[in-house]
């Protein structure tokens, strides 16, 4: 019932946006990877989305013509669907970049030469230890804010963005409350499905959103606990999952696995924290988008820490096994695959680290390895 | 042994002090009787090593790389490595300056000139780094990250207190040491900036950003004087800056004689060397050396320019490269010279001029850290090559992409496409690894060169 009623409204968006847009209403993008405040965005009555298709290796070659093939898929994937038109990509009126990784930096970069979007590079600092890194970023939420009123014409007051904050903190909430329903096993929901919604969440209306979120929420809680199956519970963890890449989410769930939980940095949104609605909301913003969440790989002194948060995940969600999924020519991931190998292998947790550029070509390969894994799993429950 | 030392300019009446230091550093590094010979040879091949400012340029650099690796058994207390750390030199030329205890280094440029450009070496170490977490291969890490984590692992260097870097290019490099810190428990340090200057905010240096890096910079003075017990002063710094700054002049200097003198008078095989010494964290009275070894050598090319001498024949097409030469291995530009072409210069000293300056040592350093090419994203970095270009009197561009560094690659086809249809002239995309030797392929390198000299040349005639 809600599947339907979200797949109506993402079918319709360009067509509601499109109308919108008619009306003087912005369509603002920014790029995946939690680190740009969609409240501010839509605190200036413009209407926020986040940009995360990948998965199609047609969108990643696309962008071949433009950067060479050692830029990493996603990223090459927002250049392509630029390129290739998607509908989505080419409506906006401006680009909010995070510089986050230097991938999705030079996808800004080759945006910004063609000159043909307003474009606000948000400077993130790679670091939070020191005083001055959160006020830098605090400073430049407050240019955002400037830039997004000039830009719409909006005066972006502060109860618009407490009211921006709360509807965001309903929808982190509510897909934090979707997420814990996974420690069950069971799952009652798939990380298929999970992902899509999350997914959904970047493009749909953000109100629309949380009340679909909730009615999957209340739908779930009052499931009755399937039975007990052999499928190994499974975390994920890498650097992006973009809207459309599935393979190896279909891969897993087809080999007997389920994966329970994901740890990944870009193309899901960040909902284990809420930002704090009182006080100076920009450093509210601040704390909450930079300070009060796991680093991104790309931070600084990010390893331990995010291995704190994954044996945290094992331990919580009980699970037997970690898919480590990167993607090609992401090196501050495939070096911490290194490290995380280590140290899970010193707690013997089996990791099977995977790596894709998209290409179909490579599935065969793939469900091989992810079935032998998964085989592991089982020889190792029994 | 006798004989390199010589070749590097080091002096007859210094050989009994420092022939037992080089002979016990490199027996570290495992430099055999072979690799000596080798290193003559390809001293002899590759470098206008008869240039007296050549010979005393690479004696700073051998001499640096010894003391690095004795560090410890000569008695340094503390030890502090800088890697991509732009800063680090400023602050560790204060501090070997004062202290003859402490030890900085940014190790890695004399390294890769040592144990790259003259022994050719460098390919162990690679593999060392490549058994670790660092790919090879068509995607593989950058190999700059290989030659820190390669020595490391392999136990050439010693432990330091402190390692510091900076994300001023890239992630990889922190990321590098953030595995280092976790998994061979070495003290790390990060001097944050950001990227996130907008092309509206040109071609005046961003104040935000520059504050950022100059508290992240005071922030790591701090640490060191935690280290090294002892205050590093603002005037200590412009002391170094002063220093620096003649030696800076000294090489534009000699950078300018280049560029405009056909024929070329100095092989290409000599820019990553300047580079090397900018970034050496030597004491004032060692910048004061440099400083002189480059007039020296000034002088010896003015001589050469009047007698009309060169590298090449005169009229030789005209190149600018894109990323600083090779820097493990001279033989990319070495082979350019061979088919009788002029890499007159790279782009990454194309600087765009800006008047803002701070009488705070920190600030000043953001300031100017933000100004070249490879600081610039595509939108400024392309109008600032083709003004080169235009300025230089350009027929070709050589955009060698380092296919290890996402960080500069992104820009290599856009940059192809707006020369070509800015200027209309050649361009040579050449896929490329700055630091690691074994891209080198000779036949096809060559074949290319050719091809690329030949349209350069139809086009100008």
């Amino acid at each position: 019932m809600q599947e339907e009623r979200l797949a109506i409204h993402l079918r319709d968006r360009p067509a509601q946006l499109r109308d919108l847009k008619e009306k003087g209403v912005k369509i603002i993008g920014c790029f995946p990877g939690n680190y740009v405040p969609e409240e501010l965005i839509y605190a200036s009555g413009a209407v926020p989305l986040c940009l995360v298709h990948g998965g199609s290796p047609q969108t990643a070659d696309a962008a071949l013509s433009v950067v060479p093939h050692v830029i990493c898929p996603f990223a090459r994937a927002q250049i392509g669907e630029r390129l290739l038109k998607n509908p989505y990509y080419s409506m906006i009126d401006m680009l909010v970049a995070p510089i986050t990784c230097q991938h999705l930096k030079k996808v800004a970069e080759v945006w910004e030469y063609h000159g043909d979007l307003e474009i606000f590079k948000l400077g993130i600092p790679h670091q939070h230890n020191n005083d001055f890194e959160l006020e830098y970023f605090t400073d430049r939420l407050i240019a955002l804010k400037d830039r997004l009123q000039t830009f719409t014409g909006n005066e972006i007051t502060n109860k618009r963005i407490s009211g921006a904050i709360d509807l965001y903190n309903k929808m982190r909430e509510l897909l934090r409350k979707i997420s814990v329903i996974r420690r069950t096993s069971p799952s009652l929901v798939s990380a298929l499905d999970f992902i899509k919604l999350n997914h959904a969440s970047f493009y749909a209306d953000p109100a629309f959103m949380v009340e679909i979120l909730d009615s999957v929420y209340q739908e779930l809680k009052g499931k009755q606990q399937a039975t007990k199956t052999d499928r190994p519970r499974i975390l994920l963890v890498g650097p992006n999952i973009g809207y459309g890449d599935y393979m190896v989410l279909e891969l897993v769930r087809a080999a007997g696995g389920e994966i329970v939980i994901e740890e990944v940095c870009e193309g899901i949104r960040y909902y284990w924290n809420k930002i704090e609605n009182k006080g100076d909301l920009f450093q509210s913003l601040a704390r909450g988008y930079l300070v009060d969440r796991v680093p991104c790989a790309f931070m600084r002194n990010s390893a331990k820490k995010r291995l704190d948060f994954t044996l945290k995940l094992i331990k919580d969600f009980n699970v037997s096994g970690v898919i480590w999924y990167e993607l090609l020519c992401c090196e501050t991931y495939d070096s911490e695959s290194y490290f995380f190998t280590q140290k899970l292998g010193e707690q013997n947790i089996p990791v099977l680290i995977l790596e894709s550029d998209y290409s179909t070509a490579a599935t065969g390969q793939l469900k091989t390895r992810i079935e032998a894994f998964i085989e592991i799993l089982k020889g190792g429950m029994e | 042994m006798i004989e390199l030392l010589k070749l590097c300019g080091f002096e007859e009446q210094e050989m009994e002090s420092e022939l037992p230091r080089v002979e016990k550093a490199f027996t570290k590094l495992g430099i055999t009787d072979e690799d000596i010979e080798r290193g003559k040879q390809r001293l002899a091949k590759y470098y206008d090593i008869e240039l007296k400012g050549v010979r005393k340029v690479f004696r700073l650099i051998v001499r640096e790389l010894v003391a690095a690796l004795l560090v410890r058994d000569e008695g340094k207390k503390k030890v502090i490595y800088g890697f991509m750390a732009p800063g680090i030199d400023m602050l560790g030329s204060a501090v070997v300056t004062k202290s003859k205890e402490a030890f900085v280094i940014h190790h890695c440029w004399a390294f890769h000139i040592v144990v790259g450009c003259i022994f050719g070496k460098m390919v162990p170490i690679l593999e060392a780094a490549e058994k670790k977490w660092l790919k090879e291969g068509v995607v593989a890490h950058c190999a700059n990250v290989k030659t820190l984590v390669g020595p490391i692992t392999l136990g050439l260097f010693p432990k330091p207190d402190l390692l510091v870097t900076s994300g001023f290019m890239c992630e990889t490099s922190p990321k590098t040491l953030d595995l280092l810190h976790e998994l061979y428990d070495i003290p790390v340090w990060y001097i944050d900036t950001c990227q996130d200057r907008e092309f509206r905010e040109y071609p005046e240096p961003t104040r935000r950003i520059a504050s950022l890096t100059a508290k992240s910079l005071k922030r790591l003075a701090e640490r060191i004087q935690e280290v090294v017990g002892f205050e590093i002063t603002d005037n200590m710094l412009r002391e170094v800056q002063d220093a620096k700054g003649k030696l800076g002049d000294a090489l534009r200097r000699l950078k300018d004689l280049v560029e405009s003198s056909d024929p070329l008078p100095l092989s290409p095989t000599h820019d990553n060397i300047w580079m090397c010494l900018s970034t050496l964290t030597l004491s004032i009275d060692g910048i004061a050396e440099a400083t002189e070894a480059i007039n020296t050598l000034y002088e010896e090319l003015r001589e050469r320019v009047a007698k009309g001498l060169g590298v090449v024949e005169k009229g030789a097409p005209r190149v600018l490269a894109i990323l600083p030469a090779g820097q493990t291995d001279p033989r990319l530009e070495h082979l350019a010279c061979e088919v009788g072409i002029a890499i007159v210069a790279i782009d990454g000293s194309l600087a765009a001029p800006f008047k803002e300056t701070s009488e705070d040592p920190y600030m000043k350093f953001g300031l100017e850290s933000q100004q070249r090419s490879m600081s610039f994203p595509l939108r400024r970095r392309i109008p600032l090559i083709i003004e080169g270009c235009k300025k230089l009197n350009i027929d070709g561009v050589l955009d060698r992409f380092h296919v290890g560094c996402r960080s500069v690659v992104a820009d290599a086809l856009i940059i192809e496409e707006a020369i070509k249809k800015e200027l209309g002239i050649p361009v040579l995309l050449l896929e490329w690894e700055n630091f690691d030797p074994r891209v080198y392929n000779h036949e096809q390198y060559k074949s290319r060169f050719e091809v690329f000299k030949a349209m350069m040349t139809k086009k100008s005639s």
